[in-house]
């Protein structure tokens, strides 16, 4: 394989292993807290990508006014969405907790179906068409930016949880949520916390991914499966665990798609998910103490 | 006294009866139509049912049919074809429905055509493209389904002696969607590239509804072809070929390409020009009718007809006609005159079903020059 080949899919593979990283991070913090698997987390980048583009589209904002502004709204979104629905569910109600976000992301998607319609809506941007290319190999200034905005999320990620005491908090809920409550910490806060902070980065990701794919209601579906894989082979509920396995998987799926059938491709992550349940089933990250 | 009673009572059941008859004969005559209003090509449902429509309000405002008004009732497939066999299965139960139009996927009208021979009411396909419909429809197969539109397998052996005709059939690369529509493409290409002893350069399949291409294109640019073939609908294209002008492709695509759906930017770029496509419509075709059509269309949607539309359109009237000179609205009586169907085309042919229920229209080679979608010819199918 010639060299650029090689980088160029490289390239593609950590700039997709990254999105993955934005979508899977926000689905394994909301589980290690809440103990909650949101399969409604795929509808929150859809509607993410959907208020960036009416955003861009409509009111005519730039493009770092509108991801600001959709992963404000989505952090608020998922505030409002822990103290309606998702405050009275804990560990021990995992069906009720998959019903419910199950139900959710149907009305989620239909309901973006009956408003906007199926038709694939692109978010226009100065930088659309633009790329970097340096000799052979290029890549679109957009992705750049997701690339950017992917990494800039993972370490603010990181630092909140390892470096402030809210982020702490988190990780002792994760941990003990009764013990955590004996020293004084609200579970409530801090698993309401959790759930925004978790739909902000599904929001982030939809505002950054509007003008590099086409928005439409149906986006989410094939991204939270993938995300669900993800957070299995990283470890359930540990964030770095989700955001090198999503890293990784982008590159190997890129390496596998530049050389064998692209309907090989899909299966890897799923392939990866059983093999890991086989043989590592906490895991390749997981310790048995989450986040 | 008694025999005035009898006289009333037998006027007043007369009246019912004849009030009953006239009631039944009032009513009016329902299609049954299975098409996606949801899911991942709902915009192509859309469209479907906007073409059938308009055939029918014209239908409707002459008149009727046989002194009757007609109706269509659309139910939701979601191109899925287990969805399709439910709602199908239901609409014939009932067995109100004289006829059942389209199905608009592939894999949706294939999956219907022996509920419909089953149930002995005919199936009209306005869109679905899959060669395998034809094959098996007609002498030797299922006698109840029509196929208006052409075939994949007749489109692209237009196309390829277009281009082999200039040399430029060779080295292609195909991607396309990992469906009926998809294979029947690649299907097509290697059968009509087959009758020239050429061969596609390479073959790919994806997921429908995948949305990063980045890796194929990398693969496919690496391997140099002459063109790409390009095989893909709805998102899955606005995706596609914005990737592929992000790579910077630098070859020309070639097959059913939706040149209608490619963005502006791109295509005032010149990126995509010496592109090639075959389309069984375009709404820029120099005709009278076609011409009236698409300025009725527009004004009742605020947009252009797409391939779709026209065919919904087209495919309705061939329905209607069949209605008409079958003189009753039995499903076999229908599917008799449906055989001897001679009805003018807006593309300037006589719509004729052949021995395997297939019509032959002609198709549109497009190409792209200077950033502009060009006609080159139409070509019979």
């Amino acid at each position: 394989m010639d060299l650029s080949v090689l980088v160029q899919l490289l390239l593609n593979g950590v700039v997709i292993g990254v999105i993955y990283a934005l979508v899977a991070m926000g689905l394994s913090l909301i589980f290690g807290v809440l103990e909650i698997v949101n399969f409604a987390h795929g509808e929150f980048y859809m509607l993410g990508a959907m208020l960036a583009y009416f955003l861009s589209a409509g009111m005519g904002l730039g493009y770092w006014p509108t991801v600001l502004m959709v992963t404000a709204l989505a952090a608020s979104l998922g505030y409002v969405l822990y103290e309606a629905l998702l405050v009275s569910l804990r560990g021990e109600s995992f069906e009720r907790s998959i019903l419910l976000t199950l139900g959710l992301s149907m009305v989620l998607q239909n309901g973006a179906v009956f408003l906007f319609t199926t038709t694939p809506r692109m978010m226009l941007t100065g930088l659309t068409y633009r790329n970097v290319t340096v000799g052979d190999v290029r890549v679109s200034v957009l992705r750049l930016f997701a690339l950017g905005l992917g990494l800039t999320a993972f370490a603010a990620l990181y630092l909140i949880l390892y470096r402030t005491r809210v982020g702490k908090a988190m990780r002792g809920v994760a941990q003990n949520r009764e013990a955590a409550l004996m020293v004084g910490i609200d579970p409530r806060a801090v698993s309401r916390l959790a759930v925004a902070i978790g739909i902000g980065l599904s929001g982030l990701a939809g505002a950054a991914l509007a003008p590099v794919y086409a928005v439409h209601p149906l986006m989410g579906f094939s991204f939270v499966f993938k995300a669900f894989a993800i957070i299995i082979i990283g470890g359930l509920g540990h964030i770095s665990g989700a955001a090198i396995a999503a890293v990784a998987l982008g590159i190997l799926e890129s390496l596998v798609g530049g050389v064998l059938p692209l309907v090989m491709v899909d299966a890897l992550a799923f392939i990866a998910m059983i093999a890991i349940l086989l043989f590592r089933p906490q895991g390749l990250f997981g310790r048995g103490v989450r986040v | 006294m008694l025999k005035m009673r009898l006289i009333l009572a037998a006027a007043t059941l007369a009246a019912l009866a004849l009030h009953a008859f006239a009631r039944a004969d009032d009513k009016p005559i329902i299609i049954g139509s299975s098409i996606p209003l949801t899911g991942g090509v709902a915009a192509f449902g859309q469209h479907s049912r906007w073409g059938a429509e308009l055939a029918l309000a014209e239908a409707n405002a002459a008149g009727g049919v046989l002194g009757r008004k007609l109706e269509i009732d659309f139910q939701d497939n979601r191109c899925n074809p287990a969805e399709a066999v439910k709602s199908v299965t239901q609409m014939l139960a009932t067995k109100k429905y004289v006829a059942i139009l389209d199905g608009l996927c592939s894999s949706v009208v294939l999956a219907i055509m022996p509920l419909i021979e089953r149930a002995g009411v005919p199936l009209v396909v306005a869109n679905a493209s899959a060669t395998s419909i034809a094959e098996k429809s007609g002498v030797g197969g299922n006698k109840w389904t029509f196929k208006v539109n052409p075939t994949d397998g007749s489109m692209l052996d237009a196309l390829i002696g277009w281009l082999h005709k200039d040399g430029k059939a060779n080295n292609i690369a195909f991607l396309g969607e990992d469906t009926d529509f998809g294979r029947a493409g690649s299907t097509g290409l290697e059968n009509a590239l087959g009758k020239r002893k050429l061969k596609l350069a390479t073959v790919d399949f994806y997921q429908k509804g995948t949305a990063d291409f980045t890796a194929v294109f990398t693969k496919i640019k690496a391997k140099k072809p002459a063109q790409l073939a390009l095989y893909a609908v709805d998102a899955d294209f606005q995706n596609a070929i914005r990737q592929w002008y992000g790579l910077g492709g630098g070859v020309p695509l070639t097959g059913r390409v939706l040149v209608d759906q490619v963005p502006k930017e791109i295509m005032e770029s010149g990126f995509l020009d010496g592109t090639t496509s075959v389309q069984p419509y375009d709404p820029s075709v120099d005709t009278a009718a076609n011409k009236a059509f698409v300025e009725t269309f527009k004004k009742l949607h605020n947009v252009p007809p797409i391939l779709i539309s026209f065919e919904s359109y087209e495919t309705t009237k061939v329905l209607i006609d069949a209605i008409r000179r079958a003189g009753s609205a039995d499903p076999a009586a229908i599917r008799d005159a449906l055989v001897t169907t001679k009805l003018p085309s807006m593309l300037g042919t006589t719509i004729e079903f052949d021995d395997h229920n297939l019509a032959h229209n002609n198709a549109i080679i497009l190409t792209i020059k200077g950033g502009k979608v060009v006609i080159v010819g139409l070509s019979k199918t």
